[in-house]
């Protein structure tokens, strides 16, 4: 229960029109004890034929259901990275356009529009940042979900379904996030220039933060029940991931979060 | 005929929702309970389409759909007498056309029958053709479903997968259905399809009928003959496409319509193929809405003709254009960030007033999280690539240990290509054995951390190619011998590009 509590604070803590695209973690997990109350195809020999065709259908059931999840994640993945893609290239073109009009050898040099429209810029920027790695994460964490349904699956049902399944899900759009991963990248390297440079080597380390709503604050979140939801197996295994090492931490844990505010 | 048609949409929406909760396992009645709660959550989501569709077909002129279905009906497509279904099943199934693979693995109890026949029917034709061996197949099928899905599933997932959108030419259809479901998603699912939208593509349809007749034949001659799926990778490139999984994605169902190579997801034709937007795609299409003077002047079918790229339909481009110009349109918020974010005033001033930092600070530490959460992500996420070939390796190691001769070896080599399938068979003879093979691997904790902590170690050095073969080296229970390294290794050079 341990994921499916994570899985949910998560859900909470995403933007509000992501919220219904997550697995439905819960209800499969039901869906697998009701499976597993069944006949097993353990002792298959011994079952009559009707009872391995119910057996089969179970699974076939469950696979539709699997595969309507993720035919949602697939659907709203995309829906997101095309928009990305727009706001990506917009963007790009935007500060062309700030540069090109106000900026110092512009066509109509304004620091203080140059100014305004750049802080506005740097903002926006690195909230689309934000987002496309929530997006990075959503992927990631549907990901996790289905892995574990579908070890609970076989594991309950003796069943042998998880390993071909997951060779597909790995091929999906959703998980192949080569494309956000690439944008991402790119706007780094573009709020490396529209940033000025850099003068305190420490940043703001020591400082304490206070995150309020929007995109920062669910960053912070996901990466912090990343690293819950990676403490440790309770079912260690050759399949587990190992427990998440964040270089900083305690950076991350000094980020205090809002937590009242409700993002509506 | 519209009459007609809502009835009998209405109709089989009814049915439709009905089988429905007939998935659900059919044990106590109390365990019932509960799994209706999920597959009526399910047609509660799916009851929402329904509704949407039959305004369409009261707002929908006549002519244009009398058009459409009179084409089709005259068209040598036997199935033309289900077209009335196809609006609503078509539609209905398109959120969850992976039901094509549960249908071609179970054995479908009778009262599920309606929902088969209208779930075929709203595919292609090659679905017709493939469900006929299934049924026949329907003893020895169910008792072993799972080895069907490499070969099956990896070509439905391709097209089936994504529904809502905007898919298909105006030039191709077997069934009107799809046509006018495609236009209903984006009724339901993006609250813009407005009247004159449905107007433009009705003008569309008909103006583009010369290309519909000849694609047509096409689509005949692509469809019916093909129920094989192919993991073949298609000829169609859309720009800038370099990964095997979405690249057949789009191309598929498009190719069909176009007539072009052979593609590995024939038969479930243009199901719904979602576009997937690269950068790159998408910067062809600005060249091409600035060529036009703009996003407001540009036409999806213009843009769509000087963007010449094979497969892209104008129903893509229409949605996409719509998407541009939404983003443009907000650019106060910079690029479109929509208030329901919490306006980005407002966060600077909480971040601002309450530490005293500099926004740009705060900006920065912003970074500094996002940038951390991405990289971990990335880890994690190669982590979980390694995990899974290194199971398949196991499982084709499980399979060399059961059939030790020598002829064995050389099968599973060529097993490398498609382990799931035939290791499966292995697994299910021989579930002892495999059992202990598991024990046998399974280290405990600590040799399991290690292994996983070295992949990690090496992803983050950044070897791709380096670090499967580290990890071989590293736990000698899985080192079999120099061969296998090989095929495992060239397998995952495969698999990485």
């Amino acid at each position: 229960m341990k994921f499916g509590k994570r899985l949910k604070q998560q859900i909470q803590d995403s933007l509000p029109e992501w919220r219904d695209k997550f697995l439905s973690y819960k209800e499969l997990k039901k869906l697998v004890k009701l499976i597993s109350a069944a006949p097993t195809r353990r002792n298959e020999s011994w079952r009559g034929r009707n009872e391995s065709l119910e057996y089969g259908k179970a699974e076939s059931d469950f696979v539709y259901l699997l595969d309507i999840e993720i035919d949602k994640f697939n659907g709203f993945f995309m829906e997101q990275e095309e928009e990305f893609v727009i706001r990506h290239e917009n963007l790009k073109q935007k500060i062309k356009r700030v540069v090109d009009l106000w900026g110092p050898n512009g066509i109509h040099p304004s620091e203080e529009n140059y100014k305004e429209e750049m802080e506005k810029i740097r903002k926006a920027i690195v909230d689309f940042h934000g987002e496309m790695v929530l997006l990075v994460n959503y992927s990631n964490i549907n990901y996790t979900g289905l892995a574990k349904i579908l070890k609970k699956y076989d594991k309950r049902t003796g069943g042998l379904l998880r390993l071909p399944f997951i060779q597909k899900v790995l091929v999906q759009p959703f998980f192949t996030t080569d494309i956000i991963s690439n944008l991402v990248k790119e706007c780094e390297s573009i709020i490396d220039t529209v940033f000025p440079a850099e003068e305190a080597a420490d940043r703001a380390k020591e400082a304490i933060v206070v995150a309020g709503e929007g995109i920062f604050r669910n960053t912070v979140k996901a990466l912090l029940t990343m690293q819950e939801i990676r403490k440790g197996s309770s079912t260690q295994s050759p399949f587990s991931l190992p427990p998440l090492n964040l270089p900083d931490s305690d950076l991350i844990q000094s980020i205090q979060l809002n937590a009242a505010v409700p993002i509506v | 005929m519209t009459s007609l048609h809502q009835a009998s949409i209405a109709e089989s929406n009814l049915q439709i929702m009905e089988a429905r909760p007939s998935i659900s396992i059919e044990r106590s009645s109390a365990e019932k309970h509960n799994v209706m709660g999920m597959s009526g959550a399910l047609s509660s989501s799916l009851a929402v389409l329904p509704t949407p569709l039959e305004e369409t077909y009261n707002k929908l002129p006549d002519s244009p759909l009398a058009f459409v279905e009179e084409g089709l009906m005259s068209g040598p497509l036997t199935h033309s007498g289900h077209l009335n279904n196809n609006g609503a099943v078509g539609h209905i199934f398109s959120s969850s056309p992976g039901y094509s693979t549960a249908l071609h693995h179970s054995s479908l109890s009778p009262h599920e029958k309606h929902s088969r026949n209208a779930h075929i029917i709203s595919h292609s034709s090659t679905n017709m053709a493939t469900l006929p061996p299934f049924s026949s197949n329907s003893g020895p099928l169910p008792s072993k479903p799972s080895r069907h899905f490499p070969n099956e599933n990896s070509a439905s997932w391709h097209t089936d997968s994504v529904p809502s959108f905007l898919d298909f030419p105006a030039n191709t259809s077997i069934d009107s259905g799809r046509v006018e479901s495609g236009a209903c998603t984006i009724m339901a699912s993006e609250e813009y399809c407005k009247q004159n939208d449905w107007q433009e593509w009705a003008d569309q349809l008909i103006s583009d009928d010369d290309t519909l007749t000849s694609n047509l034949n096409d689509l005949l001659a692509d469809n019916v003959p093909d129920p094989e799926p192919k993991v073949s990778k298609p000829s169609l490139q859309l720009p800038g496409h370099p990964s095997e999984g979405h690249q057949q994605l789009p191309a598929s169902s498009e190719e069909n319509c176009a007539g072009a190579a052979p593609s590995s997801s024939a038969k479930s034709a243009p199901s719904k193929p979602r576009m997937r937007w690269t950068p790159e795609l998408h910067e062809a299409f600005v060249d091409a809405v600035n060529q036009l003077g703009g996003s407001e002047r540009a036409t999806p079918k213009g843009v769509l003709k000087l963007m010449k790229v094979e497969g892209l339909t104008i129903y893509h481009v229409k949605s996409h254009l719509q998407k541009y110009r939404t983003a443009r349109y907000r650019p106060d918020s910079s690029e479109g960030v929509s208030e329901k974010k919490t306006s980005s005033i407002e966060e600077m001033a909480s971040l601002d007033l309450r530490t005293g930092i500099d926004i740009t600070e705060a900006l920065r530490l912003q970074m500094v999280v996002q940038k951390q959460l991405h990289e971990q992500l990335e880890i994690q996420r190669n982590l979980q690539l390694r995990i899974e070939e290194q199971g398949r390796y196991l499982q084709m190691m499980f399979e060399k240990q059961c059939k030790p001769e020598t002829e064995m070896f050389k099968a599973s080599l060529s097993t490398a290509e498609n382990p799931s399938g035939s290791s499966l068979d292995a697994m299910q003879d021989v579930p002892a054995k495999s059992a202990s093979m598991v024990d046998n691997y399974k280290p405990g904790p600590d040799q399991a951390i290690g292994s996983t902590k070295v992949v990690e170690g090496s992803v983050e050095i950044g070897g791709k190619h380096d670090s499967p073969k580290t990890q071989l080296s590293e736990n000698p229970k899985q080192h079999a011998n120099a061969n296998d390294d090989a095929a495992q290794a060239s397998k995952r050079q495969r698999k990485d590009e």
